[in-house]
């Protein structure tokens, strides 16, 4: 005897689960395809962002070996960077604050947030934006050398990733603004949220590898000493 | 006691149709996963015909020695274009036709998690492939090769003059990158869909095969697209931005400056990427084999658990042996025998794979259709390159065979002799079932063994070519190599091939005009697909079915004892959305009664399909408009008033159009 139930497919429609039909019939996991669709990005993202770091790491004292200045050394403004990372850990907590207003159908804590996260977001993008017109003045171009090159091309590919959030959480709020986000859609917020989040946690790697470990001394004996080097790690010390 | 839904009569209750379900803006629009099987499959075997053609152009170049029919620079189109054309416009989506079409069938589902992403995965591809087609017109197809190794990639002036400088590599970056996109899109929905879309009762080890080796290919492809996506980055960072990163010097006129940049940083991206990439390729054959040999063996799959792992750590191993293909770069002994042991390694798990695959036709009531005759093809031709890949996994032999036809000789092996024949063999064995028409038998039979042969003298003396040392990637060679014999052997068989697919195209329009009808299940076969109407209804199941057993129609159709290996899984229990719940739980009840019951309370919009949609095409148009522009941004060409950075500028706001109709717009 053949039996059959109706123990629901998401009808393809998994795109918007939890727009329409509140009864939106289960998954094999238990978990929302798009959080999970998140998930597996994410991690293609990291291999991503591996492969560009190794890149980096690569070329990180090329231009020292081959004596082609301007040097890392002389041009990264630790403090500077430190303060725009803090910005941008800032604005993951307010995402967490975000997802649990929208939770808890606070929709306007849950625009609040948003806003906020986005401005923190912008912040964090327009301090890049002086960071790489002062390393301009100062001659370094993607052309000039490797450490330009691999410098730009990281961090810039980071700064589009930030870009794109904060396009992202503008729709949001957007979106809300327009009366089109409730509790029931917390799930976009949330998926928003993972983004957001790793996208810091890659800039937590980034600053480590970029600004924080010492450079290779430039052949004429440019560069930092060895306990000045040393003393950057304190740096790390507000994200431990 | 059956365990799956019998197939509903069509009468009883119709899904809610919104939309035209013909014509051609109705296969625009579509986001049916079988559609969009179809599309794949169609668009692929074009491409397989073209890639085969331009393989031809160069084996009558080469039937004998010093031939001048096409220029040098020619040839290295040819054949930089037939190895990108057959690796990712051909075998790459053939493989997403199946996994499109007969994925969600096999695990009883609807369609695919994402049915829009779906469509995108589709038009991008389409994108990708329009943009490296049309280097042709341009007349400046690729000719780098298909690995890309720099510095051949870059623009380079020298005492000599300038190299690269045309954008022959453009389209090829490009079109590669836009060809990633797709491939990680349409995988990532694959992940979604098997991980999340099973129906009651599928759980991980009761899933056909078939959709083990999609899903283990879909997390490759996601997890080894992005290694060369940053490669190709990089390279066009090099092209357009003026940095770099593979290049180790520039010359200004007078002198040679050192620039610091390293050609082997793109081999090892590359390579990170393009070991996998060969079991993106080849996995899916497997895994459309694996489906085949049980069912005209009469025998489950020998293994079933064992053949699981096997492509598990075949995958594993996949991303730690990439410097097998740079043995002779000079990196060193201990990383040559690392990575050579690491290759010697991963045969391991291959070799149980072809030993499951006899154990399951041993003892087995063979049927030699069509379909089966190609899949014993594959076990017996992969072996062959197998054999040679772990030849060339040492390095003092790789030492003699790299860059010489051997390695021709090996990959063709694997990849026409694995994955063209196991495409050959899925596409025997589903026709059916697509277009509800048998396949002419007479025909598919003739048709194999002209492959085979035609296979076999084409690629089997390139052995001997390559040990005698003729170098890959030549557009001639001299008349007293020694080698114009075996030259015009390969080049004749290489006519039989493309003969081959002659007789396979009469079969198909044939079939599809006077092929006898299908019915249900024509080749008494184990899996789901085969429990509902050929072609497949586009809601595909009336009924979600419920399965408790790895092989379910042969369990309903002969119960547990319908062979050895079939131990009654009675005592596992079902999970349905994440809960488990005891078999006894499950509702008892006669399906036409259920469905009678439905109707009678007027309930005909119980089955809720996705709606067409028209943006993922706008959004690949997007991508295809504004990587055209970069193309044609250096060196400039100005068309008239039409200014081709804008062009790139109004692709991106037509991608934006595109994703941002799809996020507002109602799916279901
Ligand atoms: C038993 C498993 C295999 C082993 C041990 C193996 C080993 C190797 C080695 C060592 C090379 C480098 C040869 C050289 O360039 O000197 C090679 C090249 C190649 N292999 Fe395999 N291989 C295996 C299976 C496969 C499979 C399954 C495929 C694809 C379906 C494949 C496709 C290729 C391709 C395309 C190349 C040439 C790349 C190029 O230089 O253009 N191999 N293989
Ligand atoms: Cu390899």
């Amino acid at each position: 005897m053949a039996q059959a139930v109706q123990a629901g497919q998401a009808s393809g429609a998994g795109h918007d689960a939890g727009h329409g039909h509140a009864d939106h019939p289960p998954t094999s996991l238990g978990l929302d395809h798009r959080k999970l669709l998140m998930w597996a990005f994410l991690a293609s993202d990291c291999v991503f962002f591996a492969s560009l770091i190794a890149t980096f790491m690569l070329y990180r004292n090329r231009s020292q070996q081959l004596g082609e200045g301007p040097f890392p050394s002389e041009l990264l403004d630790i403090p500077f960077t430190s303060v725009s990372a803090g910005v941008l850990l800032l604005s993951s907590f307010t995402m967490v604050l975000a997802v649990g207003s929208l939770g808890r159908n606070n929709i306007r804590a849950t625009r609040i947030w948003l806003a906020a996260t986005s401005f923190l977001g912008v912040v964090f993008l327009s301090g890049q934006y002086f960071e790489f017109t002062e390393f301009y003045h100062e001659g370094l171009s993607l052309q000039t050398n490797m450490f330009g090159a691999s410098f730009f091309t990281l961090t810039g590919l980071h700064g589009t990733h930030v870009a794109i959030g904060v396009l992202w959480l503008l729709t949001l709020l957007f979106v809300s603004l327009r009366g089109g986000l409730s509790e029931k859609d917390a799930i976009n917020v949330e998926i928003a949220g993972l983004y957001w989040h790793f996208v810091d946690i890659v800039w937590i790697i980034i600053f480590t590898l970029v600004y924080l470990i010492p450079y290779q001394d430039a052949p004429s004996g440019e560069g930092e000493q060895e306990t000045e080097a040393f003393v950057r790690l304190w740096h790390l010390l507000p994200f431990v | 006691m059956a365990t799956i839904a019998q197939p509903q009569p069509q009468t009883i209750a119709r899904p809610a149709v919104t939309t035209r379900s013909t014509g051609l803006w109705s296969w625009l629009t579509t986001v049916d996963h079988k559609r969009i099987g179809i599309l794949y499959g169609v668009t692929a075997f074009l491409y397989l015909l073209i890639g085969g053609l331009e393989a031809m152009v160069m084996r009558v170049q080469l039937a004998a020695p010093e031939n001048d029919l096409i220029s040098q620079n020619r040839y290295n189109e040819f054949f930089t274009m037939h190895g990108t054309t057959m690796i990712f416009l051909a075998i790459m989506p053939l493989s997403s036709a199946f996994f499109n079409y007969v994925v969600p069938l096999q695990i009883g589902a609807r369609d695919v998690a994402f049915p829009r992403l779906n469509a995108f995965s589709y038009w991008v591809f389409v994108a990708g492939g329009l943009i490296l087609s049309l280097s042709w017109l341009a007349n400046a197809a690729p000719n780098q090769g298909w690995y890309g190794y720099a510095p051949l990639t870059e623009r380079l002036s020298g005492a000599a003059g300038t190299y690269g400088i045309e954008r022959n590599v453009d389209f090829w970056a490009l079109g590669l990158q836009v060809l990633g996109v797709s491939s990680v899109a349409a995988s990532l929905n694959f992940v979604i869909t098997i991980l999340n879309m099973r129906a009651p009762g599928v759980t991980l080890m009761r899933m056909p095969i078939f959709c083990w080796s999609t899903l283990i290919t879909s997390i490759l492809i996601v997890l080894a697209f992005p290694a060369i996506t940053v490669a190709l980055i990089l390279l066009s960072m090099d092209r357009f931005a003026g940095t770099h990163f593979y290049i180790p010097s520039i010359w200004d006129g007078t002198n040679l400056i050192l620039t610091g940049g390293d050609p082997l940083l793109w081999q090892h991206l590359f390579w990170v990427f393009g070991h996998p990439e060969v079991y993106i390729l080849i996995l899916p054959a497997f895994g459309i084999v694996s489906e085949i040999i049980p069912v005209f063996s009469r025998k489950p799959l020998f293994g079933y658990a064992v053949m699981v792992y096997a492509i598990a750590a075949i995958a594993f191993l996949g991303f730690g042996v990439w410097v097998h293909h740079m043995f002779v770069t000079g990196l060193g002994p201990t990383p040559n025998a690392v990575f050579s042991a690491s290759t010697m390694l991963i045969a391991i798990p291959t070799g149980v794979k072809i030993f499951n695959w006899v154990g399951t036709m041993w003892g087995g009531q063979i049927k030699f259709t069509t379909p089966m005759l190609f899949a014993v093809g594959l076990v017996s031709q992969f072996t062959i390159g197998g054999i040679s890949g772990v030849m060339h996994a040492s390095p003092p032999i790789d030492t003699h065979h790299n860059d010489t036809y051997f390695v021709i000789a090996h990959f063709h092996y694997v990849l026409f002799g694995g994955s063209i024949f196991a495409l050959l063999a899925g596409i025997y064995y589903w026709f059916p079932k697509i277009t509800g028409k048998l396949m002419d038998e007479r025909l598919g039979k003739i048709h194999f063994w002209v492959t085979f042969v035609g296979f076999n003298v084409t690629f089997f003396p390139m052995h001997f070519l390559g040990l005698e040392g003729m170098p890959r990637r030549y557009a001639s060679y001299a008349a007293g190599s020694g080698w114009g014999f075996w030259n015009l052997i390969v080049s004749s068989g290489s006519f039989v091939l493309g003969a081959s697919f002659l007789i396979f195209l009469y079969n198909v329009a044939k079939s599809l005009q006077h092929g006898k009808p299908a019915g249900n299940d024509p080749w008494d076969a184990a899996t789901l697909e085969w429990s509902i109407p050929s072609p497949p209804p586009v809601y595909n199941f009336r009924e979600i079915p419920i399965v408790r057993h790895r092989d379910p129609l042969w369990e309903e159709k002969y119960g547990h004892a319908g062979g050895e290996g079939h131990q009654a899984e009675e005592s596992l229990d079902i999970s349905i959305a994440g809960k488990t719940i005891s078999v006894g739980e499950v509702p008892d009840e006669d399906p036409t009664e259920q469905a009678e019951r439905r109707l009678d309370a007027g309930d005909t919009h119980d089955i809720h399909m996705p709606n067409a949609s028209f943006y993922p095409l706008v959004a690949g148009l997007g991508l295809f408009l504004s990587m055209m522009g970069l193309i044609f941004s250096y060196p400039r060409l100005p068309i008239g008033a039409l200014d081709l950075p804008m062009l790139t500028l109004a692709g991106l706001v037509t991608f934006l159009v595109g994703i941002y109709g799809w996020s507002f717009e109602p799916a279901s």
